[in-house]
């Protein structure tokens, strides 16, 4: 009887010993060394060493879907596929880019829920071991990728790449330690971003407001013998101006070098 | 003392065991896997998806205009193919009920299944199933680390598929695609095209991208994706019932609608009315990129986009070779008992059964003792009968020893051999140690001219349209096809088994070989092409069916043989179009009339290159004499 209570909190034990050591160690995947590395003494590896994707570099966008509405301005009154309520198509009706530039609302195309679906390049970088940053050459915009709390200080509406708050993820059992652990690499980084300055998901005036939330999954693809994609799935959620959740998946390229990089001005044209 | 002892020893086991336990288990939980070794986990993707149309809603639902290609990697011969292209061409019969091609389907309207399939015994997973609604595409992606099949095996719409998992997506190669369209209106993906897809899941949305390369419409890979919202109820309505029939009445058979380049009548239309450049949706893989405008800034005449440019040496074929040269002989099985050969030259076809093989063509001849011994594993026995679609030596240059291989013993003791004449066809006379060859009359006549070895010439002609035989239980018919490649070109149908020999009539390699010096033409081409199509019955989305070898070139059906007739027409449509008005053989080179398909069947060397083919038309609508420049 003692011997079989004994088995059974030897059996606790070990699995608890398990799924911490489990927890730890695939929080360290992606080729970073384990353990401290990144952080204190004790503390789990840092965001930046624990990536589980390398997503740094300078990508270039790949304009192959809605093309004409993303290369080109379309005209005021088409905001065709965008899932857009009646106060959405009425504010989209409305627009006047003269206005915008008067008010200067010109960077209203180039907010968070906007600048990913704009021919642009991209140049991804470390800025400190939690805080991913986003370098957009249209428009010269910065969006900054939190892992964690931000020190920032952000009030609602009154930043174009409002507040991004990033996590790594990758399917895992839904109960710990049933089934697969989870993969060495590639997974999904998550990025929810809230208080942004009303803008425009296209540069045609169709509008996102300040309360829209914005949750994209950044996953980087190797092509067997090819490029290295970048592909950010993102779903708007906007109660005030689309009827449903608005979902996009834009990709990008990875180029070698920094070439064609060239920083522009807002334009609300 | 000693029982406290025992007990004291005890407890620290338990401790010893437990810390043990522990570390094994947490090694087993947390194992780190193998550098770039281990397999992801699998991830379930099963269930209903609804396309979320939140991107390119208008081409995905009513179809782009023509001409709006922007976005996409299209090099010249794609830009010129789309541009020609009429969309009354789908009521023509043949592509009427055409399903869609891989990289297309997965951006098709409708609704979508995706289930596991796995091994009953071992739980293992074997294959992920993805089912559109529209055209019934039924994809299969194979898990089980199979090979893809050789480059001579068929195509198919949806292609052959293997995946793995990688991180947190589905990584899928995709090859043997059929060609089709990529955007509804017009846009061409070759059978050439490869693909690598990729499907991520994030909670109940799925990612799909698709990474298509098509070396022969585009100038470098074309990345798109399509999202997915997961439904918990069957859509019901799976099934797309198609079957054709006639559309417009009175179009003569060699008609496909088409406009001739720099004729479309709205190219212009699609930028005229949204304002944009006339060339940036047409420019190609620029258009893909942030840079476009100082692209667009720098071309100097956006006209020349919508014709071919001028001074420019034909492209060459970026096809795969389909054939092994490799110095083998492989068997691929088509139907029933009927196999071919591919390795020495042109295909061969072998019919086995309770009687003698029946063999059509013998190859080059420089692998004959191969091909026999192919033919051997097939059959036990003897090669009986030798049908030749054609004269050429690609065909017939195994006659001579694959048919001493063989014996016809339906001929002792028959009439024939007591009167057919030793001096023209010596075998008869020896029927035990040769097979019967069969061919049309003018394949015999040829070869006797060019003073082809006894033992190869065919003895056992016909003269008019057909000739017949039961053999192995098949009904396998003969079908004269006058003046299409040269004037001795047989089509050779089993009936039961549901293939078609075609000869160099229909090639996946080339342009057609019209060997006008020896009787081809290029209305008979046509006419020959349709005659195959005559006898073709698809199996379903206007694929499978009644299978057709190809002279060269991978195992093909009705739909490779309308593209490829298409294009005959076409280009002779082009061709005639300048005759007409006053155009010499220079000329018409010049104008580069096949700049849409020479990256698909061009060639600028060895024995049939883009400018004989073109020659050939040219010189076969003028009414077959010597062409004059």
């Amino acid at each position: 009887m003692r011997t079989q209570r004994s088995f059974v909190r030897c059996g606790v034990l070990a699995a608890t010993i398990a799924l911490v050591s489990g927890s730890v160690s695939a929080q360290n995947r992606g080729g970073g060394p384990p353990g401290r590395i990144g952080g204190p003494p004790g503390a789990p590896p840092s965001p930046k060493v624990a990536a589980l994707a390398d997503l740094t570099g300078t990508w270039v966008s790949l304009i192959t879907e809605d093309w004409r509405y993303r290369m080109f301005t379309p005209p005021k009154g088409d905001y065709t596929s965008v899932p857009l309520n009646g106060a959405g198509r009425k504010v989209a009706e409305a627009w006047d880019p003269a206005k915008d530039e008067a008010a200067g609302e010109q960077c209203r195309a180039y907010g968070a829920a906007g600048i990913m679906r704009l021919p642009t390049r991209l140049r991804i970088s470390w800025q400190d071991d939690t805080t991913l940053k986003i370098e957009a050459d249209a428009g010269t915009q910065t969006r900054l990728l939190h892992f964690g709390p931000s020190h920032e200080n952000h009030e609602n509406g009154q930043d174009w790449q409002g507040l991004s708050t990033a996590s790594w993820e990758y399917p895992r059992a839904i109960i710990a330690g049933r089934g697969a652990a989870g993969p060495p690499s590639g997974g999904a980084l998550q990025v929810v971003t809230t208080r942004m300055r009303p803008g425009y998901l296209r540069r045609n005036g169709v509008p996102y407001s300040a309360n829209a939330v914005m949750t994209e999954y950044f996953v980087r693809l190797d092509v067997p013998g090819g490029d290295s994609l970048l592909v950010v799935t993102a779903e708007i959620v906007d109660p005030e101006y689309l009827a449903t959740p608005y979902w996009t998946s834009t990709q990008f390229k990875r180029q070698t070098d920094a070439a064609g990089w060239n920083t522009t001005p807002c334009a609300a044209r | 003392m000693r029982g406290a002892l025992t007990e004291n020893a005890m407890k620290q086991l338990r401790a010893v065991m437990c810390v043990c336990v522990a570390l094994l288990s947490a090694t087993l939980f947390g194992q780190q896997p193998a550098p770039g070794g281990q397999p992801a986990p699998a991830i379930d993707m099963s269930g209903y998806w609804t396309p979320v149309m939140h991107e390119d809603a208008f081409e995905r639902g009513a179809g782009n205009e023509i001409a709006d290609y922007g976005g996409f990697a299209l090099n010249e011969a794609g830009r010129l193919w789309a541009l020609s292209y009429d969309p009354s061409r789908v009521t023509l019969r043949p592509h009427q009920c055409e399903g869609y091609v891989a990289p297309y389907q997965m951006r098709s309207t409708g609704n979508f299944r995706m289930w596991e399939e796995r091994d009953s015994r071992t739980q293992r997973l074997v294959a992920i199933h993805v089912y559109g609604q529209t055209t019934e595409g039924h994809r299969i992606i194979w898990m089980d680390g199979r090979p893809h099949p050789p480059a001579w095996a068929p195509h198919t719409a949806r292609g052959f598929s293997t995946g793995r998992f990688v991180g947190n997506a589905l990584v899928v190669q995709t090859t043997h695609i059929k060609q089709g369209w990529v955007r509804r209106n017009g846009l061409p993906g070759s059978d050439q095209t490869t693909m690598t897809d990729f499907f991520m899941r994030y909670g109940e949305h799925l990612t799909n991208v698709t990474v298509a390369n098509d070396p022969v419409f585009l100038s470098e890979p074309q990345v798109r994706s399509n999202d997915f919202a997961r439904q918990p109820v069957d859509h019901g309505a799976w099934l797309y019932a198609c079957d054709d029939g006639e559309q417009i009445l009175d179009r003569p058979p060699d008609y496909v609608p088409h406009y001739l380049f720099g004729k479309q009548p709205y190219a212009r239309d699609f930028a005229k009315k949204y304002n944009l450049p006339l060339a940036a949706s047409v420019i190609g893989a620029p258009s893909m990129y942030p840079d476009l405008p100082a692209r667009l800034r720098a071309l100097t005449n956006p006209e020349t986009l919508f014709s071919p440019a001028s001074g420019r040496p034909s492209e060459t074929s970026r096809a795969v070779d389909p054939e092994p040269r490799d110095g083998q002989i492989h068997i691929f099985p088509i139907r029933n008992n009927v196999h071919m050969l591919v390795g020495d030259g042109a295909n061969i076809v072998v019919q086995t059964g309770e009687q003698g093989a029946f063999v059509v063509d013998t190859g080059e001849g420089k692998l004959s003792e191969k091909v026999i011994a192919a033919i051997r594993t097939l059959s036990a026995n003897p090669i009986q009968f030798i049908a030749n679609t054609s004269f050429r030596s690609e065909h017939t240059g195994g006659n001579a020893a694959v048919g001493a291989a063989g014996q016809d013993p339906s001929l002792p003791g028959s009439f024939f051999i007591n009167s057919a004449p030793r001096g023209v066809t010596g075998f008869f006379a020896d029927p035990l140690s040769h097979a019967t060859m069969i061919a049309h009359n003018n394949v015999t006549v040829r070869m006797q001219a060019a003073k082809a070895p006894e033992g190869a010439i065919p003895a056992d002609t016909y003269l008019e349209e057909r000739r017949r035989k039961f053999h192995n239980g098949d009904a396998i018919e003969m079908f004269y096809m006058a003046n299409a490649v040269t004037d001795g070109d047989s089509l050779i149908h089993f009936r039961s088994a549901d293939v078609i020999v075609a000869g160099d009539i229909f090639t996946t390699t080339q342009y057609p070989v019209i060997d006008v010096k020896n009787g081809g033409s290029v209305q008979g081409e046509i006419r020959a092409l349709n005659e195959i199509l005559n006898r073709t019955v698809f199996r379903h989305q206007g694929e499978g069916g009644t299978y057709v070898v190809p002279g060269h070139g991978y195992l093909s059906d009705e739909h490779e043989v309308v593209e490829y007739r298409d294009m005959v027409v076409i280009i002779r449509d082009r061709i005639k179009a300048l005759i007409d008005d006053g155009a010499t053989l220079a000329q018409v080179k010049a104008a580069r009339v096949t700049a849409d398909y020479d990256t698909r069947y061009g060639s600028n060397k060895g024995p049939w290159t883009t400018d004989m083919f073109v020659e050939a038309v040219f010189t076969s609508l003028k009414g077959g004499g010597p062409a004059t420049n």
